[in-house]
């Protein structure tokens, strides 16, 4: 769920695009020249995937992919995000302009964590790849949720409420969003392995 | 005056079905005019930013730098109101520059459909769970009386969806009144590094690429009999799908920047865009923000009576 303009108290969206520039800062000097076109593939992807649309008995949600975005990319997969998320509010108002900061912030750390979780625990092996992968989808969908949500109470405390609507309508997101990524890693794992080695280091870039 | 009124649980269904009719409204504004609305698959495709062609207005003719100094710093101004009446007013402001700038209608009301499913829940929720504070209105359904209709509930989800609109009516005369590489030259002469607007027009012209590849497996997949449904099967082809469209992507894309770089691409595009501004563009961003601040002092004169 992208947060719309007039939501947010004006200091927290302010607040959210401060954090967020110096994130994206820090995000660009992580990134090698050289990696700037796989920057642009996986900030298209993350557009796309939202497009997609998964039936969840009567319903359906779409899917948002932080976690394989952070797996991708590691440091760079927060201003993979950023771009997805401006072009997504651009051309289809999903996300409000003066909310872009709290969303990236919402969607870019969860992924960051994912970066840094999956390039730890993913080891050597098939089988525990997929599982990290599906954690690290799940996980930082979960925590964009709980992200969204404190970002909803901060308007106040007549928006419990919605902030508690908002969780529950993340349950199944969760779920899918794990199954799904634990099967886009192990469709990796076999098509293009080396797509999954992005190291995370917080060191600059040589 | 903590009021409750006490009435039929009748009026629930109506209250109910605003959100509903609201959205439907719009959906049908849009299909009217447009492309035959029978297609039952989703609409994948990317809208056009630019409305340029032939097309001169005062601002498209605003300086790319002052437009969006002055319409990104309106916007805040914007969300920051506190009361209906000002936000009213900001809302028909957004409005008169969007007409100004002489954009179609079909884009604003597909913008404000963009937000339509996050804003209902608001005029969904905020009414039945906003804390009732003393002086609240509330409106009790008969015998059911855990599930009250707060009207300063309602008035919050109005105000937020006002202002939603009001930023998002903006958005068009800010985006579509110069070509894309135009705004992001603007941006970087405020600041912005150029390797995030390099990136961000890269992305920008990739995405229509992506999605017409996505499209076409899409269009694979539903011809060898692929139903979505709820199983694990679907999630499996969706990951495979999206695994698919990484490795694809990533390999053209790759042999797209290699060509780049032996044509003499470092990390910028040749021809720079030049800006020069006049009076002009100085007195329209005063305008603008001067009518904007000019709000916020109202509205903070309100919220003291």
């Amino acid at each position: 769920m992208h947060i719309s303009d007039g939501v947010l108290p004006t200091a927290v969206s302010v607040g959210g695009y401060l954090i967020s520039g110096l994130l994206v800062a820090w995000s660009v000097r992580r990134t090698r020249g050289d990696d700037l076109p796989k920057i642009a593939v996986v900030s298209a992807a993350f557009f796309v995937a939202s497009l997609i649309h998964v039936p969840f008995g009567p319903t359906s949600v779409h899917l948002l992919i932080p976690g394989l975005v952070g797996a991708l990319l590691g440091p760079s997969a927060f201003l993979a995000i950023g771009l997805g998320l401006v072009l997504q509010c651009l051309l289809f108002q999903f996300g409000g302009l003066t909310a872009i900061g709290a969303n990236l912030l919402m969607m870019g750390l969860p992924a960051l964590l994912a970066g840094w979780v999956f390039y730890h625990f993913k080891g050597r092996k098939r089988r525990q790849r997929i599982l990290v992968g599906a954690l690290c989808g799940g996980g930082a969908t979960a925590l964009s949720a709980v992200l969204l949500a404190l970002l909803l109470v901060s308007g106040g405390e007549d928006f419990w409420g919605v902030a508690k609507l908002a969780l529950a309508a993340h349950v199944p997101v969760v779920l899918i969003e794990a199954a799904v990524s634990a099967m886009i890693v192990s469709f990796l794992i076999k098509v293009k392995p080396e797509m999954l080695d992005t190291p995370f280091a917080f060191k600059k870039p040589t | 005056m903590n009021g409750s009124l006490q009435i039929s649980p009748l009026w629930l269904l109506p209250l109910l079905l605003v959100p509903l009719v609201v959205y439907s409204g719009l959906r049908m504004l849009v299909s009217v005019g447009g492309e035959d609305s029978q297609q039952e698959e989703r609409d994948w495709t990317v809208p056009q930013l630019e409305f340029t062609a032939g097309k001169s207005s005062p601002v498209h003719r605003w300086d790319v730098r002052f437009k969006l100094a002055s319409i990104l710093l309106f916007a805040f101004l914007i969300v920051s109101l506190q009361h209906v009446q000002t936000v009213g007013i900001a809302l028909f402001i957004a409005f008169v520059s969007y007409r100004i700038a002489g954009i179609p209608w079909r884009r604003g009301i597909k913008r404000l459909l963009g937000m339509s499913g996050f804003l209902s829940m608001f005029l969904l929720m905020l009414p039945l769970t906003a804390v009732q504070q003393p002086g609240d209105l509330v409106l009790v359904f008969g015998q059911i009386d855990w599930l009250g209709f707060n009207l300063r509930g309602l008035d919050l989800a109005i105000l937020i969806i006002l202002r939603a609109c009001a930023v998002a009516l903006l958005m068009e005369p800010l985006l579509a009144t110069a070509p894309l590489p135009t705004t992001l030259a603007g941006l970087e002469h405020m600041g912005v590094p150029p390797r995030l607007t390099q990136l961000l027009l890269i992305t920008h012209r990739y995405l229509f690429l992506f999605v017409h590849e996505a499209r076409r497996m899409q269009i694979g997949m539903e011809v060898r009999g692929f139903r979505k449904s709820t199983s694990l099967a679907t999630l499996r082809s969706v990951g495979n799908f999206i695994g698919m469209l990484f490795v694809r992507s990533f390999e053209r894309t790759e042999r797209v920047y290699a060509a780049m770089l032996a044509r003499g691409y470092q990390g910028r595009w040749p021809q720079s865009v030049s800006f020069s501004a006049g009076s002009a563009d100085y007195l329209k961003s005063v305008l603008l923000i001067g009518l904007g601040l000019l709000l916020v002092f109202c509205d903070q004169l309100l919220w003291k009576k």
